[in-house]
């Protein structure tokens, strides 16, 4: 059996069709099948039409014998040549024995050589020469058309000049896998297929396959009849021949009762390939037969890969255009949504932006059972129950649809503003959702026939019945949106991820600030504290001398009173000292840091002059090594290290000479400073509590002091994001070090 | 015998005013100093400079609150928490009258909390029923003598 007649031909097996094994070809030329060393194989069987040979005979004989010395001699280079490969070549014409032309393609597949011989009636090559200023017409105004339809126009113009088809189309496949005609160029008399749809089921998908694969095919004239393959088997593999690039290859009978419905005798498919997929079609109708000679197929091939080119640049610049469109509405929203505190404050704010980003019609946010709405939008109740199904069907991903009704029925009372959804759940915990709606788009399709009339007849199912009727067939189609746009949900995901981590900042802030203010709190704690105990502590001081002094009036004894009165000014000068220093303690946590440039060899011999008047005729060694210049606040880090030298000072009073050394490294992105003195020095066991507010390690009487200055080192230390700690041997002296960060406050 | 009254006191002036008000308290206790926290518990666990001290647990202890080093609250609580020590009254003796102060304290097991009044002549008052509450009034714990006031 080589062809079924579409009498007995079951439409469940359309798209079973042996499309590329169809065991015969159509009868405009004859084909062999050679092996390696270019003995015939397989012979079509309308070979003795051509060449005067029965099929039979050819079989098991050299080339020559079959097409003759002459023709044989001027093929067998080339085969030899190994240039021969997957895909057919031209290999110029040949004159057979019987003088009859043939346009010769080669190729090699299922190991064998398929030659095809196609008559013309020239005895001349074929002549690729009109083929260039064709192409070359068509490159000049690419240029200037600029978009898919007008570049589709041209082709099919260009199409129908080179190869005399009465009805060129351009068509596109959507991705339902239904054509639309985008292009057309016709003769007068022929019916307009412009504008309207092809169900996909005119092109089953092992036929869109084979699209992909082999560019170009033509059928000469539908009613041909096919000339089977002789034997039917290639004898290589055993089975019937695969013909899927052979030009000569025989189609479906299936279709070839589609193209007679049809009212078209001839037809020729280029395919355009963009991006690997097949994207459409260059469809060429002729009401009688009529044959497309080689140079004009690769003409028009040629042509198709052009416009595929162009069409998948046009394509790639609209999508990138629509991309950053998009890109730039979403930025310009994080831009907003930065700004306030308050999520929801801040989203409504930005209504109209969503409103552009997502194309809708209407926007809403739900958080929990906070619904806000902003344009046309189903009523709340509505969106409430939409979200609680959503979260019902568990999608953590971004749900769309351009059919809402189709997956939830309960959409049926709000097809008109909300057809399409494209629903974003904004945490994986709560019920968080944002929400776009786009109305419903009442859509007209005009299909070329009806889509279903393809449809076996009920009186006798087992029929193939290709439609009959190609007239307009409308058909309004309800309920759906404009599709959304891949960007657009790619877009989606984006922004949250941007949401999310705007949150994250925030909530990082919220902590940080919540840290900074249980430590001010702390601190006005150890405030309030130390006004209860260390400012009473001399006052009562004050009052408890006078009232000892006033007692002793009438003693004699003048050293005992020399002394309370000095116990009077020490306590009210301290007393006022605590509150100077309390006063900068405050300030300190509250002042904004102003960072600068800080030479610290400037601001340490600034301080060093400063302490001229407590260091008075004490002989101190100074040795400070050269010191980086940091980025900081110059005049809070003056008082931080003005501190830690005065302590310094302080407490190597009972040494002579005083060593203090001030020494630096660069260490983890930041400037350490050490200031190490050979004086007094701490208990380490007391450690944790020197930088305290308030907390001495000492008497008062040994070493003066408020307890404040170390505490205000700290705090201007951390400020800066910095660290400051302490080490000690007792009685040897102490070494305090510090730490700033190299970008302090970023 | 009498038993020693420990007074610490990190303020020199604070120690001066209530010496003062001791003395005139006419109390015969000897009054030991001790400087801070530290030294105060050196002096209860006659260790470091209070090595050689004779044995025996001082009456009472007047404990300021804000120490050097070691502050009045961990004091109290060291007290508390050894054997040797812990039945003796240690009266807080302090500036602070914040209530997380005064709670600390009683949690602590402190025997009186007495906040120094501002006037001197309070002070002196104060200072003296202090001493002669816990030294003469208070029945001390079995083991120790009660002071007798001299005719």
């Amino acid at each position: 059996m080589t062809q079924a007649t579409p009498a007995n031909l079951d439409l469940s097996r359309c798209a079973d069709e042996p499309i590329r094994t169809p065991g015969s070809i159509q009868p405009h030329g004859f084909m062999l099948t050679l092996s390696h060393a270019l003995v015939v194989q397989q012979a079509s069987a309308n070979l003795e039409a051509w060449v005067g040979m029965p099929a039979r005979e050819a079989l098991g004989l050299p080339l020559a014998g079959v097409i003759g010395e002459a023709a044989a001699t001027r093929l067998e280079p080339e085969f030899a040549a190994g240039r021969i490969g997957s895909r057919p070549t031209y290999l110029g014409i040949v004159t057979t024995g019987n003088g009859e032309h043939f346009d010769v393609l080669a190729h090699t597949w299922d190991g064998l050589l398929i030659v095809e011989c196609e008559g013309v009636n020239r005895g001349y090559a074929a002549d690729f020469r009109h083929l260039y200023p064709l192409i070359g017409d068509f490159l000049l105004n690419v240029n200037g058309s600029a978009s898919i339809i007008e570049l589709s126009e041209l082709a099919a113009r260009h199409v129908r000049a080179v190869t005399g088809f009465g009805r060129v189309l351009v068509y596109r496949f959507d991705t339902g896998g239904h054509g639309q005609v985008l292009a057309e160029s016709k003769e007068n008399g022929y019916e307009s297929y412009l504008g309207q749809h092809f169900p996909a089921s005119d092109v089953p998908a092992q036929a869109r396959a084979l699209y992909a694969l082999s560019p170009i095919r033509l059928i000469q004239d539908a009613n041909y009849t096919a000339a089977p393959l002789v034997p039917e088997l290639n004898p290589v593999s055993g089975k019937r021949n695969d013909l899927s690039f052979a030009a000569l290859r025989s189609v479906s009978p299936v279709h070839l009762q589609y193209m007679r419905n049809m009212g078209t005798l001839a037809s020729m498919s280029v395919s355009l390939i963009v991006k690997g997929e097949l994207w459409g079609l260059i469809s060429c109708h002729n009401a009688g037969p009529c044959p497309v000679q080689v140079e004009k197929r690769t003409a028009c091939e040629q042509l198709g890969q052009i416009l595929a080119l162009c069409i998948e640049s046009r394509e790639d610049a609209t999508e990138l255009q629509f991309r950053l469109e998009v890109r730039r509405i979403m930025v310009e929203m994080l831009g907003h949504l930065t700004k306030g505190a308050d999520f929801l404050e801040n989203m409504s704010g930005v209504f109209p932006d969503l409103l552009r980003f997502g194309r809708a019609g209407g926007v809403a946010i739900v958080v929990d059972d906070r619904v806000l709405t902003y344009g046309d939008t189903p009523d709340e109740p509505a969106i409430r129950d939409l979200v609680a199904w959503l979260a019902v069907q568990g999608y953590s991903d971004v749900f769309h649809t351009d059919h809402l009704k189709g997956v939830y029925p309960a959409a049926d009372g709000m097809v008109r503003n909300a057809s399409g959804l494209l629903a974003l759940p904004i945490s994986r915990i709560h019920k968080h959702y944002l929400l776009w709606f786009r109305p419903e788009v009442v859509q007209t399709i005009e299909w070329a026939g009806n889509p279903r009339g393809k449809q076996a007849s009920a009186n006798d199912p087992t029929q193939l019945t290709p439609r009959l009727s190609f007239d307009a067939w409308r058909e309004t189609i309800h309920g759906r949106s404009l599709p959304w746009h891949v960007a657009e949900i790619e877009l989606t995901i984006e922004f949250r991820s941007a949401l999310l981590g705007i949150a994250l900042e925030r909530a990082e802030q919220m902590a940080e600030l919540a840290e900074e203010l249980g430590r001010a709190n702390k601190e006005l704690e150890a405030f309030s504290y130390s006004v209860s105990h260390d400012l009473r502590a001399p006052l009562r001081h004050i009052v408890g001398f006078s009232d000892l002094l006033i007692e002793s009036a009438g003693s004699e004894d003048l050293e005992r009173r020399q002394r309370f009165l000095k116990n009077i000014k020490d306590s009210a000068r301290l007393a006022g000292k605590l509150v100077d220093d309390l006063l900068s303690f405050s300030q300190m946590g509250r002042a904004a840091l102003r960072p600068a440039k800080v030479d610290m060899n400037d601001l340490v011999g600034a301080c060093i002059d400063k302490l001229g008047i407590e260091i008075g005729q004490r002989n101190v060694d100074w040795h400070i090594e050269r010191l980086p210049t940091i980025w900081a606040d110059p005049a809070f880090l003056h008082l931080a290290v003005l501190n830690l030298l005065s302590n310094a000072v302080k407490f190597t009073g009972g040494r002579d000479p005083a060593v203090i050394t001030i020494t630096s490294e660069d260490k983890d992105g930041g400037y350490v400073f050490h200031i190490a003195d050979n004086g007094a020095g701490f208990n380490m066991e007391y450690v944790h509590k020197l930088f305290g507010v308030f907390q001495r390690l000492h008497r008062m009487e040994d070493f003066q002091g408020t307890g404040i200055g170390l505490a205000n080192v700290r705090r201007i230390v951390e400020r800066h994001n910095g660290r400051v700690w302490a080490n000690s041997v007792l009685g040897e002296g102490a070494t305090f070090s510090f730490s700033i960060p190299k970008h302090p406050l970023s | 015998m009498l038993k020693p009254i420990l007074l610490v006191e990190d303020n020199p002036h604070d120690l001066e005013l209530t010496l003062i008000a001791l003395s005139k308290s006419q109390l015969a206790n000897e009054v030991v100093i001790a400087r801070d926290g530290a030294e105060a518990l050196d002096y209860l666990h006659r260790r470091g400079e209070h090595k050689e001290r004779a044995v025996g647990n001082p009456a009472v202890v007047l404990l300021d609150l804000k120490l050097p080093k070691v502050d009045g609250l961990e004091v109290l609580r060291e007290i508390r928490h050894t054997d040797a020590l812990k039945s003796i009254p240690v009266c807080m003796l302090t500036s602070s009258k914040e209530e997380q102060d005064v709670v600390r304290s009683y949690e602590l097991g402190v025997n009186a909390y007495v906040v120094k009044p501002v006037d001197f002549t309070e002070f002196l008052r104060a200072i003296s029923d202090l001493g002669m509450f816990w030294a003469v009034l208070n029945e001390p714990p079995p083991g120790s003598r009660r002071y007798i006031k001299p005719k």
